[in-house]
């Protein structure tokens, strides 16, 4: 990393910057999923990270999270860098992603007690706040039964809750109500809105426009790897003179289908996603 | 009508379950590899036997020129004649290479290093035997642990004597005189007996249980622990670790973790299978046992973590687990003796692990070996271990963050 990109973190973490990403880059191959994207997240804030499908979103959050190694760029999270700095990263971070992070032959609370202790959780504390936050999102009477038994709505509430734990700063959710039903959309939702009271920085993804527009404080708009628009939803709307973000994101982005292929295929991400 | 359409449609399904193969060229590769590699690993544990015939005396060996030695405990002109001419015979059939040894306690610790095939003793009184017109016994021990090495060593050299022997008998024929010679010492003047290498030692099985155990715990930490990770990292919860502060080295110390008790069960499972069923006897500690199966696992797992973070999917990751691992049962000596493998093989399958793992152990339970006794063992299976996490160790992080 260059002495100059060293400063700017520094300067990005005095002034209060959640997250705060300088050049970042990432290639696979000769395709470039991430394109020197600068972008900072305040400090408790719900930052909406929307674009279509191989925008580059969760190559993004990857690298945010230390599971990607960046081709070029840094960034700091909590004002530690995450090529320099990981576990201090990691500390500090909780993430959602798309597929669920649980063991389907352990409990409810077998899992939370499990991925507690990797944050060197003391057992007795980590039992009371797992048996809080399973009351919270209203899953007390099924905590010693097997996750792989539930509905996909009751294993996204685990999955949430397993995130939180360890009380982390920044929370990242990678399309968190994808495949849920209304009714635990509506309560996942309001569950974000929970965490944020709770004081966590939130980068939330989705392809449900409404749903950023609801939590989002700021959204962040990508495309082919580049930021194409930063701003609140209502700023966004009142530029573009439109009463939904799903027609700034249309036209922002263009109406045409994203047609691209990689040449290797990616076993590691779900279909579709980069 | 019917029939067409359902043939049809099962042409379109092979049609692709093909060209998915097609597509994936590892797994393609290995593939094809398997069934050569398979083969020919075959035509060489059943080689073709050069025929014997019993008019020129010519005895047909598919292992040429074993090491045994040779202990004379009878110094006699008949001892040294004898001697000389097993020598002599071996040699020239291609059979043994035959070393002079002082003694017999020499000679075994050689057989259990298995440095020599076999003993053959001429026992003190061999000559007087000879000479009093009685007949004499040769005897001989073979290295147990490996039974088929062990009944080819033990018939040969009764071959060697029988015509070393009918050569005697005729001149004893010769020298007739009105009945006052021993009959059996006419028609066999020279007898073969065994002395067991472990007194009490009935089961064959005794021999291969040793093996089993080796290769159900080297097998287990080669599988069990890519599947582990593949699977993890297709199902999510990877990403839950990787996430979390802790280091990938805690990572795969866990994973060997649980392979190692998983193997250690299994592994007694057999032992204690093996006992009940097939009177398997234990002669030695069951510490040290332990220790070579630990050692065993752990040897082991590198090799599947590597092979978890070269391979792109996890069918291409099972395929390259069996591509190893199957050929490994027969060029490691659990089933079959490696002798008469082309040396390249013999040097494939001395350099796997499974074949230090399944000699130690071996030495262990029948022949109550020391942790001394089996070092060599030992150190190789550690010098594995450090050398392949090493490798594996950097590869699985690179591999994590791709």
């Amino acid at each position: 990393m260059k002495s100059k990109e060293v400063s700017q973190l520094k300067s990005g973490s005095q002034a209060g910057y959640a997250i705060e990403t300088i050049g970042l880059t990432k290639k696979f191959s000769s395709f470039t999923a991430v394109d020197h994207v600068d972008f900072s997240v305040q400090k408790g804030e719900i930052y909406g990270f929307l674009g279509p499908n191989g925008a580059g979103k969760s190559t993004t959050i990857r690298m945010l999270c230390t599971l990607l190694s960046p081709t070029s760029g840094t960034a700091s999270v909590d004002g530690y860098d995450i090529i320099k700095q990981g576990n201090d990263v990691r500390k500090r971070i909780g993430l959602v992603s798309e597929k669920m992070i649980m063991y389907p032959r352990l409990t409810a609370l077998e899992n939370l007690m499990f991925f507690g202790g990797l944050y060197g959780m003391e057992r007795n504390a980590l039992r009371k706040k797992s048996e809080e936050l399973l009351e919270m999102v209203k899953l007390t009477p099924f905590k010693d039964k097997l996750v792989g038994g539930y509905s996909s709505g009751m294993r996204q509430r685990v999955n949430v809750i397993r995130a939180v734990l360890h009380d982390p700063d920044i929370l990242f959710l990678d399309e968190p109500t994808t495949g849920l039903d209304p009714q635990s959309t509506r309560f996942v939702r309001d569950l974000v809105k929970e965490l944020k009271q709770r004081g966590h920085t939130i980068v939330l993804t989705t392809h449900i426009m409404e749903e950023a527009d609801e939590l989002s404080d700021r959204v962040c708009i990508i495309d082919h790897g580049k930021i194409m628009a930063i701003d609140t939803p209502q700023a966004l709307k009142d530029k573009y003179k439109t009463a939904s973000l799903l027609e700034v994101f249309l036209g922002l982005t263009g109406r045409e289908l994203r047609d691209s292929a990689n040449e290797r295929i990616s076993m590691r991400a779900p279909m579709g996603r980069m | 009508m019917a029939e067409t359409i359902t043939w049809e449609l099962a042409l379109d399904i092979a049609r692709r379950d093909l060209l998915d193969l097609w597509r994936s060229k590892m797994l393609l590769f290995f593939f094809i590899l398997f069934p050569i590699l398979l083969m020919s690993m075959f035509g060489y544990i059943y080689p073709p036997v050069p025929k014997s015939n019993p008019n020129t005396g010519s005895i047909g060996t598919a292992f040429p020129n074993l090491p045994v030695s040779l202990v004379k405990m009878d110094d006699g002109q008949t001892a040294n004649l004898i001697a000389a001419q097993f020598i002599q015979i071996s040699g020239q059939q291609g059979l043994f290479t035959v070393s002079e040894t002082a003694s017999y306690q020499a000679a075994r610790n050689q057989l259990v290093l298995g440095t020599i095939k076999g003993i053959v003793i001429i026992p003190q009184g061999f000559s007087d035997a000879l000479a009093a017109g009685q007949p004499a016994t040769v005897q001989v021990t073979v290295d147990e642990t490996n039974p088929t090495t062990a009944s080819v060593v033990q018939s040969e050299i009764s071959a060697v004597f029988n015509i070393i022997g009918s050569s005697i008998s005729a001149q004893n024929i010769n020298n007739m005189d009105g009945g006052r010679v021993n009959p059996t010492f006419i028609m066999q003047p020279i007898s073969v007996t065994n002395i067991p290498l472990v007194t009490g030692v009935s089961s064959s099985f005794q021999f291969l249980a040793p093996g089993f155990m080796a290769l159900t715990v080297i097998t287990g930490s080669l599988q069990g622990v890519a599947n582990a990770i593949s699977r993890e990292k297709e199902q999510g919860t990877m990403d839950g670790l990787l996430v979390a502060p802790i280091p990938h080295r805690s990572i795969i110390l866990g994973k060997v973790g649980a392979q190692t008790v998983r193997g250690l069960i299994q592994g007694f499972l057999i032992l204690g299978l093996s006992m009940v069923l097939f009177g398997v006897q234990i002669y030695g500690s069951p510490i040290i046992m332990v220790i070579v199966m630990v050692l065993g696992t752990a040897s082991f797992v590198g090799v599947g973590i590597i092979m978890t973070a070269i391979a792109p999917d996890q069918e291409t990751a099972q395929m390259m687990t069996i591509i190893l691992q199957f050929p490994m049962m027969f060029i490691s000596g659990i089933l079959f003796p490696i002798d008469q493998l082309p040396v390249w093989m013999q040097y494939i399958g001395k350099a796997l692990p499974l074949y230090y793992a399944a000699d130690a152990l071996r030495k262990v339970i029948i022949l109550n070996a020391s942790l001394g006794a089996i070092m060599p063992d030992v150190l190789i299976l550690i010098a594995y271990t450090f050398l392949t996490m090493t490798i594996a160790i950097p590869l699985f992080d690179k591999a994590m963050r791709r």
